[in-house]
């Protein structure tokens, strides 16, 4: 009932933000069609406030030309109807929009006769506890009718013009227009891909690739991550190893479709017994087999011990984890320090970090909020293996499974634990800050 | 498999010696392949080199002009970094060996990939 009547509402209060959007929607199609060279922008997570509430929408879209687009729009039915816009801000520099020019261009979308003609579907999706209150049919439904009396258009659920998608859940509400009818991780350049794309970008793009770096995955499968990342961060040095021929060989192919053969090098070592001298990589990225389609033959926690002995002192580690290894490391972090914390995370708004790639036709992946790690303070996290700090942690959707990416920083050489006191039962004189290296003053 | 900047010590066998020998290439087919040059690039790798490991490889693979060591301001010096570029980047082993100086085990490299697995535990996919 209410609900409905804000759903009307968020047609009918603002119609120009809705020609808006659509304009801007329609000059990128354009664009894409006379094939102009866009510049290319980083997806970064954006950050809002609305309400009590963080909500954050990213939508990373990539095309074999490589364009990098990004538009949301951001509502939240529940509370008061506060609507955001993100604007483009470098895609939309060469256009110069001023306000005035904005309101011209609205005048000229509403009489525009095209737009009387345009065919639209609404696309929904719920999850979370307002799915217990309605299905996504009436949610569309409800939409789709305020839209058709608002503006004239009509449906066509086949092949329409304009594609509305809305998705809400427990933690943000959404309301887009898909810019591209491809999925978010498709990719011109992998043959076979292993992990899926834009989680493989997302966690190469936590891992703070810096030119003439040595990124080193330890378990890189069929190389997505690794491919992702060389596309991105072009100037620098990649290994790949993995125990398996035959994905050796799958990544081998993927790395010469990609013409990035050169650029990536290959091993067979197993992650527990690395060949690389101590403190020689800056950069470990990896997706660690969950055990259903991969088994991991070693313990998680000797895996990191490696990791941890090749790794710069100050350099970072980006895993994917499972529940179980993500659980398995917890229990590790939080042993024999007593908690110095104001208790869980979810009593505190905190910071709340979203990355939520969005994809048209599979909306699975989706990330949702969980920083549990330094943004806190950090104060009552032990080092987790050796001198590896943990920095952030995001919980991902892989579809049906759930998974952690989390980023870690190693802070010192192992042989400097001793003089850094983090006893448990004492009072700490020092602490390891979890994202910079070293030990602050006393507490 | 491309010389790497940093030598290859043998991959930890428990009870056998520390970590640090770099392994000894062997190497029976070898192809050169151009890779366009990147002076910056090149340029950062140049500290992160071994250079007697390297020197060594660029021995038994009978290449010419390799630079002995670091030169001053070689950040800017072309001819040395083509050099460097070459020997990294360009020279790629196909089929040969890797051998530890210590227990004299080999390690085969084959397509181009070292095989380092000290076990023969291979993981199913």
């Amino acid at each position: 009932g209410n609900i409905f009547n804000e759903m009307q509402r968020l047609v009918n209060d603002g119609p120009e933000s809705w020609l808006n959007a659509i304009s801007v929607w329609k000059n990128l199609l354009e664009l894409d069609a006379k094939k102009d060279k866009l510049c290319q922008r980083d997806a970064n997570p954006l950050k809002r406030k609305v309400g009590e509430n963080d909500v954050t929408n990213l939508k990373k879209l990539k095309t074999e030309q490589m364009q990098e687009l990004q538009e949301s729009r951001e509502c939240q039915p529940e509370k008061q109807m506060e609507e955001e816009r993100v604007e483009q801000g470098d895609f939309l520099m060469n256009r110069e929009k001023s306000q005035e020019a904005f309101q011209n261009e609205v005048v000229k979308a509403a009489d525009d006769p095209s737009q009387k003609d345009l065919t639209f579907r609404v696309s929904c999706r719920c999850s979370g506890a307002i799915a217990k209150t309605f299905t996504a049919q009436e949610v569309g439904r409800v939409i789709g009718i305020a839209l058709m009396k608002q503006f004239g258009w009509k449906a066509d659920l086949r092949n329409p013009n304009l594609e509305i998608f809305i998705h809400l859940n427990d933690i943000y509400s959404v309301v887009g227009i898909p810019v591209f009818r491809v999925p978010l991780a498709s990719r011109a350049y992998i043959k076979t891909a292993g992990l899926r794309s834009t989680i493989a970008w997302a966690m190469a793009s936590l891992a703070e690739i810096k030119a003439g770096a040595f990124v080193f995955d330890p378990m890189c499968g069929l190389g997505t991550i690794l491919l992702e990342a060389a596309k991105e961060w072009p100037d620098v040095y990649y290994v790949g190893a993995d125990v398996s021929d035959s994905q050796l060989l799958g990544a081998y192919d993927n790395l010469k479709a990609a013409g990035l053969q050169d650029k990536i090098e290959l091993l067979k070592v197993s992650v527990t017994e690395l060949p690389l001298p101590s403190e020689s990589v800056d950069v470990i990225i990896s997706d660690i087999p969950f055990g259903k389609k991969f088994k991991l033959g070693k313990d998680i926690k000797s895996i990191l011990q490696e990791m941890e002995r090749v790794l710069h002192v100050g350099g970072t580690i980006v895993l994917l984890l499972n529940n179980d290894h993500h659980r398995r490391l917890q229990d590790c972090e939080q042993s024999g320090i007593p908690s110095n914390s104001k208790g869980s995370p979810t009593d505190e708004p905190g910071i709340e970090k979203c990355l939520s790639p969005r994809e048209k036709t599979d909306l699975s992946d989706t990330v949702s909020s969980s920083s549990k790690a330094s943004s806190q303070g950090g104060l009552d996290k032990m080092p987790l293996v050796g001198s590896l700090a943990p920095v952030e942690c995001y919980q991902v959707s892989l579809g049906r499974t759930e998974a952690f990416i989390c980023k870690y920083r190693k802070s010192h050489s192992l042989g400097l634990e001793q003089a850094c006191c983090c006893e448990p039962g004492s009072s700490p004189v020092g602490q390891l800050h979890s994202s910079e290296g070293g030990c602050t003053g006393p507490s | 498999m491309k010389p790497l900047p940093h030598n290859l010590p043998s991959p930890h066998v428990r009870g056998v010696g520390p970590r640090g020998f770099p392994l000894r290439l062997q190497a029976t087919e070898v192809r050169i392949n151009p890779v366009e040059f990147n002076p910056d690039f090149v340029a950062r790798m140049i500290p992160k080199v071994e250079w007697a490991a390297l020197l060594e490889a660029a021995d038994t693979l009978h290449l010419v002009e390799v630079p002995k060591g670091p030169i001053e301001g070689y950040e800017h010096d072309e001819k040395f970094l083509r050099q460097m570029h070459h020997v990294l980047l360009e020279v790629d082993v196909l089929e040969g060996t890797l051998q530890c100086p210590e227990s004299g085990r080999l390690f085969p490299i084959s397509r181009g990939i070292p095989n380092m697995l000290l076990s023969d535990e291979e993981t199913e996919t």
